[in-house]
């Protein structure tokens, strides 16, 4: 398979006042291309700031990220911002719904900030995913009108729509009811068999992080052999 | 689909967002509001007063030169604001005789002004006493509406006759034309109207008790002088020859800083430098409304900012620049901005129209596009601080900001 992206040596620091947090350390990880895969760590161990720097949302502190070979960690934030735009999905633990806006208008949020010409029709792949999903008939509500699993759903459908390569969901059932959060983790199961997405599944849930082909554990900040 | 990119969808963002919040987004707009208000009233009516002024000077008629005491309207094309601006020395017949005698001078009207209780029966109305000659009629561009003016030989003879002005006339007989014929108590004196004005739309001229001057020399103007002294010059050409001789015969008796000798188009000038400079000093008052105003708008764009910090997390996640992000805050606040600007240049408008009625205050071309001008400029100037904040945001951070 296409390695898709690839982290070498990848670092991430913040600074708490004066001390120095290192919430990725050295990490060097490959996605192919059509993966399903899962980060698998426990609350503060670095699996989302390692999401984020995948999902190109951070530079890199040391280190490189290859996408598809091609060198991106120091490229601009106009660069970044519209691979983001044209090949990331996010998916969300609170789904991240702007509430002011319908859930069609959220769904077609990213194709306000194309800076390429979309050759498709937004407002149609819209409606079919939404109908695929099953929440057509909730395409003129608002977020907080309806359930959880619902927003989530429509989160889905807006990281789908500009035909990303890849997903990613970080803890994408931790608000959700287990069955609830069953369907989402088998919609986003289905989008990687029949549709070919990469799916990175960010989770603390060793259940979850099964359901996977292929799991990543980290650990304070490393990639680690197994979970403890 | 054509995708909305551009600023029409940023509007309109804006504008729902403003929808939603219509309390706070028209209490944010009031302080510009006010203050597009006050800086348009005060152009409108510094331009009225200005226009208004105008008029009253070019109505003396052309070709007319100016002598006034004090250093007032000096200096060539415009002048300045010497010590002892108007007052001082008062002129007297002595200087109307050597004046007349100027070459080019084709008449030479006096004109001596004081206030005076205007009295006919029981009724009393304050007005102003004009003393002057036959000639002023012209000068003054005064038409009759009834009745005569008084003649070169009412002046020689000392005639008691008196020509009123209309309002002062309308006041003291109701139907002002009732006037003629009638008499008057000016001052004490008796008098006997023998001719009304038309209404001028000049308070002192429509207030005026015109008299023959000789006539004032009888107690009214024990002192037997003037205030000022208009010389009419027959060629347009001969004005700076008779400006010149004017001064040679007045400096013979009076020294250089006493008087001035002015024409019609130096007091122009000399006007129009005065309210500019009024007006600038009322724009400049008006303008602190304005950076108020702008304040306002900082403060709620940054309120903005951190209330929807996670929504700016999401547009970046989605794929939004920095720099969409600088433009969406920054579009809001111009909205904002030149909103208030709108709605206080309308509020303007009403206010002037009403102001009309009595006093001549105009809105022009410029003051709207001053108005439009500033309020975007306040917008962009105070909604850059903010929208560097948003688009600076780092987008982790935002998303997961609660």
């Amino acid at each position: 398979m296409f390695c898709m992206i690839k982290l070498q040596d990848v670092s991430k620091s913040y600074y708490l006042g004066e001390e120095e947090v290192k919430a990725v350390h050295n990490v060097s990880l490959e996605i192919k291309e059509k993966e399903y895969i899962s980060i698998l760590g426990s609350s503060g161990s670095g699996k989302s700031t390692l999401m984020y720097l995948i999902g190109l949302l951070e530079h890199p502190s040391s280190g490189k990220i290859l996408l598809e070979g091609k060198d991106v960690s120091h490229f601009s934030d106009e660069k970044l911002s519209t691979i983001r735009n044209n090949h990331v999905g996010f998916v969300f633990q609170s789904f991240n719904l702007i509430n002011k806006f319908t859930v069609f208008e959220n769904v077609l949020l990213p194709t306000r900030y194309a800076k390429v010409k979309i050759d498709f029709s937004p407002q149609k792949r819209a409606n079919e995913l939404l109908k695929r999903l099953g929440i057509y008939e909730r395409k003129d509500f608002f977020p907080n009108k309806i359930s959880g699993g619902e927003q989530q759903r429509v989160a889905i459908v807006r990281a789908l729509l500009m035909k990303p390569k890849i997903i990613l969901a970080d803890e994408p059932t931790g608000n959700l009811d287990t069955k609830t959060g069953d369907e989402i983790l088998d919609v986003l199961e289905d989008l990687n068999k029949d549709v070919g997405v990469t799916v990175v599944l960010v989770t603390h849930e060793k259940i979850v992080a099964d359901r996977t082909k292929r799991k990543i554990y980290i650990k304070d900040g490393e990639i680690v052999d197994k979970y403890l | 689909m054509k995708i909305q990119n551009g600023f029409t969808h940023l509007a309109k963002t804006a504008i729902a967002d403003f929808k939603r919040n219509k309390v706070r987004t028209i209490l944010t707009s009031l302080g510009i509001m006010i203050g597009v208000m006050s800086v348009v009233l005060l152009i409108a009516l510094g331009l009225g007063l200005k226009n208004y002024i105008q008029e009253q000077f070019e109505s003396l008629g052309a070709n007319l030169v100016v002598i006034m005491p004090g250093s007032g309207f000096s200096g060539e094309g415009g002048g300045s604001f010497g010590p002892g601006f108007v007052g001082g020395i008062e002129f007297d017949e002595k200087d109307l005789r050597s004046l007349q005698g100027i070459a080019g001078v084709d008449y030479v009207v006096p004109l001596f002004f004081k206030t005076a209780l205007i009295e006919a029966g029981s009724e009393k109305e304050g007005g102003y006493i004009e003393a002057t000659n036959e000639e002023a009629f012209e000068v003054l561009n005064l038409e009759l509406l009834e009745g005569e003016a008084f003649t070169k030989s009412d002046v020689a003879r000392k005639a008691k006759v008196v020509v009123l002005g209309y309002v002062v006339a309308e006041k003291l007989f109701g139907d002002p034309a009732d006037g003629v014929g009638r008499t008057v108590r000016v001052g004490n004196q008796r008098f006997k109207v023998i001719g009304v004005n038309k209404k001028k739309g000049d308070p002192e001229m429509d207030n005026s008790a015109i008299i023959p001057y000789k006539t004032s020399f009888g107690g009214l103007n024990p002192d037997k002088t003037f205030f000022t002294i208009y010389l009419g010059v027959a060629l347009e050409e001969d004005i700076p020859f008779v400006k010149e001789k004017a001064k040679e015969t007045l400096l013979k008796r009076y020294d250089e800083t006493e008087f001035s000798v002015t024409e019609q188009a130096e007091i122009l000038s000399t006007i129009n430098q005065i309210f500019s400079i009024i007006n600038s000093v009322l724009v400049a008052i008006g303008s602190i409304s304005l950076i108020v105003g702008g304040i306002g708008i900082m403060n709620i764009m940054y309120a903005s900012v951190t209330e929807r910090t996670k929504e700016i997390g999401i547009r970046r996640a989605v794929g939004a620049t920095e720099q969409d992000i600088l433009n969406q805050f920054l579009t809001e606040s111009v909205i904002l901005s030149v909103f208030g600007g709108v709605a206080g240049l309308a509020l303007a408008s009403l206010i002037v129209l009403g102001i009309r009625v009595f006093f001549p205050a105009s809105i022009n071309l410029l003051s709207v596009v001053i108005a439009l001008v500033i309020s975007s400029a306040i917008g962009v100037f105070f909604g850059v601080f903010p929208a560097k904040r948003a688009a600076k945001l780092p987008p982790i951070e935002a998303i997961r900001y609660e």
